[in-house]
């Protein structure tokens, strides 16, 4: 099958990060794996990202700003055309520094904030960081620079939609991600001290509605998460199909979360052209369009909207990757959804940081 | 929990305090006497379409009762909106307001020149009433508590500011003045008699500012269409590497753009009001249909999506 055309690149410079947040996404074994691109390697995979289609790259990690050549790394994916945007937690770059980038060719900037409340921020995050995040983003409108905040919900900040509605207004987002905790590494491992409840959702989702009623405010995105929707994500809009991430150690992969999943042969920048990584490995083609998918996926009617959902999520919760994603009502395995939802109901146990010693291995396998 | 009908009708009413069109920037600033002569001509153009649909919305309501006390009643309404004969009514008033704000009579009947966001909202109206019960239906119309005070801020706002506007074209206000109290009553009487479980009374709540949203889209599609759209300081226009359209990149979005796209947004330059873009893209291409209405949908879009700022009258 030939390979669709991609939009974006996700560029993984580095899973190097000082926040522990207790929800990261990220590889478990994260820590063991380098930097593994030169400056030069990225410009080569801009270069030949932006023949391929790609129009947008999100520079992110871990903490992208961490790597001393990010002010060359910019230049090389802005003298590629590439829109280039930079997605950073925001403890790390001072007013000067973002206008080094920003006359380096960076477009725009997505801020993560944990919470509208400072000391329960610091704590999933695992540091202090609160107070520097809010300085960063007055320096990226100073400096002129879009913003995108971006806010990662859980039972523990999701009572507090409004507040955090309210911040972004006054640090004068144009966009406010209430992006729901996504279950990989470390985030599946605290899943039932992470995991909502209904009502929670409900209500938000309220105080989503009623916000959008106070003119001049940022656009706000929010979507009921999968474990309490009825059909799966349309995760990374599909299998290999817009999204390239390049991992820091050079693999080229449909999401980040997809090297968990073992058997995938993908390629690397490190090894090979992109063009092959993206249009030929065989982990890249494994689950790319439709011929992979089982019943019930196979013969539904919505398998063109949500792709079958997600992949990594169908390998963590059932240990087969190519199952049904369990969060699908229809999925045979949803029952694994529904008692994570029900553990979470009856008992929370406490956050545990990224990085805290006590935890081995995914819980949920 | 079920709510007593006292605690119902505070709920109601407090959604009308958070949610109802008397906050939208639109409306403050109409009362407020800062809308220019071609704004108000806008809004009594777009707000005609409104009035068509509410006879067709009451007669769907007339047709889910089966209670002769209760049609007997509701039916008044279209009597109030259509007349009792020709020449009277609360549609007949609008026109006049129409003929005293200037606009051309035939035009406003007609229904050219009705901007596409308000006949989304107003359809998605009717259709709402048409897809749901009869106590839901009734309780989105309970916009109507509102609509008494709002009317009297109006026709003050109007003598105050608009003295252009010949006094005669305030009939209809001055006619729902009276007319929306008693409708009002007669729309909650029904609500807290009918709504005895908790599930009706959130359907209620929930018709309520369903109907709300509507009536803010009205006016948010008003607005924008005096809006001087520019292209987005957060967006890059470029031509498509990999085909011949043109795309707008943003912060983690890309929007295809084909040649007309791009022929409107070359015209956004934060001077043109939308409907001056719409009007001359309209003139240009004489042989298409619907360019106008085409284009202020497109321009919605574009400023949904962040790749123009609908930057409004200061």
């Amino acid at each position: 099958m030939s390979a669709p055309r991609p939009y974006n690149l996700v560029a993984e410079l580095t899973y190097r990060c000082p926040l522990r947040c207790a929800y990261c996404s990220n590889p478990l074994g994260f820590a063991r794996v380098p930097d593994a691109l030169d400056a030069k390697v990225w410009g080569r995979a801009f270069r030949e990202a932006a023949e391929l289609g790609v129009v947008h790259v999100g520079l992110t990690g871990g903490e992208p700003t961490l790597r001393a050549d990010l002010r060359e790394i910019v230049t090389s994916a802005d003298e590629a055309g590439l829109y280039v945007h930079l997605v950073t937690a925001g403890t790390t770059l001072d007013e000067v520094g973002i206008a080094a980038l920003r006359e380096a060719g960076l477009r725009s900037v997505q801020l993560s904030i944990q919470d509208a409340d400072p000391a329960e921020g610091d704590a999933v995050a695992g540091v202090s960081a609160h107070a520097r995040k809010l300085a960063f983003a007055h320096a990226v409108r100073s400096q002129g620079l879009p913003l995108v905040m971006n806010v990662v919900l859980h039972r523990r900040n999701l009572g507090r939609v409004p507040e955090i509605i309210s911040l972004a207004r006054e640090l004068g987002a144009m966009r406010l991600e209430l992006a729901n905790t996504q279950y990989y590494g470390w985030a599946l491992a605290n899943r039932e001290a992470l995991l909502p409840t209904r009502e929670q959702l409900d209500l938000a989702a309220a105080q989503v509605e009623r916000a959008r009623f106070v003119p001049g405010g940022p656009e706000i995105l929010f979507v009921l998460p999968d474990y309490f929707a009825a059909r799966p994500k349309p995760c990374m809009g599909g299998w290999g199909k817009r999204t390239i991430v390049v991992a820091p150690d050079g693999r080229v992969l449909p999401c980040h979360a997809a090297a968990e999943i073992p058997g995938l042969e993908f390629g690397s920048l490190r090894e090979r052209p992109l063009a092959w990584c993206w249009g030929e490995a065989p982990g890249m083609q494994a689950f790319r369009g439709e011929a992979w998918m089982r019943e019930p996926c196979r013969s539904c009617p919505e398998r063109a909207r949500d792709f079958g959902g997600c992949r990594c999520q169908a390998f963590l919760l059932t240990g087969d990757a190519a199952a049904t994603d369990p969060a699908c009502e229809l999925a045979p395995s949803h029952a694994l959804v529904v008692a994570a939802r029900d553990a979470a109901e009856a008992a929370v146990p406490p956050l545990r940081l990224r990085g805290d010693s006590a935890l081995r291995a995914p819980a949920a396998r | 929990m079920t709510w007593t009908p006292a605690e119902l009708e505070a709920r109601l009413r407090r959604v009308l305090d958070e949610r109802y069109h008397h906050r939208h920037p639109f409306n403050l600033r109409m009362h407020e006497g800062r809308l220019t002569p071609d704004e108000i001509r806008t809004w009594v153009r777009n707000r005609y379409y409104y009035q068509t649909r509410i006879p067709i919305k009451d007669g769907l309501i007339l047709a889910k009762s089966s209670d002769p006390a209760f049609r007997r009643g509701w039916v008044r309404r279209i009597h109030d909106h259509d007349g009792v004969k020709e020449g009277t009514g609360g549609l007949e008033l609008w026109l006049r307001l129409a003929v005293a704000v200037g606009l051309d009579r035939e035009e406003v009947v007609g229904l050219r020149r009705v901007l596409p966001g308000v006949r989304d909202a107003c359809d998605d109206y009717v259709r709402f009433v048409e897809s749901h019960d009869l106590l839901e239906s009734v309780a989105s119309s309970l916009t109507e508590l509102a609509a008494g005070e709002i009317m009297k801020v109006r026709i003050e706002a109007f003598e105050r500011h608009y003295a252009w506007v010949e006094p005669d074209g305030l009939q209809y206000f001055l006619g729902r003045t009276r007319q929306a109290p008693a409708d009002a009553a007669e729309g909650m009487a029904f609500v807290l008699a009918n709504a005895r479980t908790q599930a009706d009374q959130e359907r209620c709540v929930a018709a309520l500012e369903r109907k709300c949203e509507i009536l803010w889209r009205l006016l948010d599609a008003t607005w924008a269409a005096h809006a001087r759209p520019r292209i987005s300081s957060a967006a890059k226009l470029r031509r498509d590497p990999a085909g011949l359209a043109a795309l707008a990149i943003l912060p983690e979005r890309a929007v295809r753009l084909n040649e007309t796209g791009r022929e409107v947004l070359a015209l956004c330059d934060g001077e043109r009001t939308a409907e001056a873009i719409a009007s001359e893209l309209a003139t240009r291409h004489p042989g298409e249909q619907d360019v106008w209405e085409q284009v202020h949908a497109f321009l919605a879009e574009m400023t949904r999506l962040g790749v123009v700022e609908g930057r409004k009258p200061a």
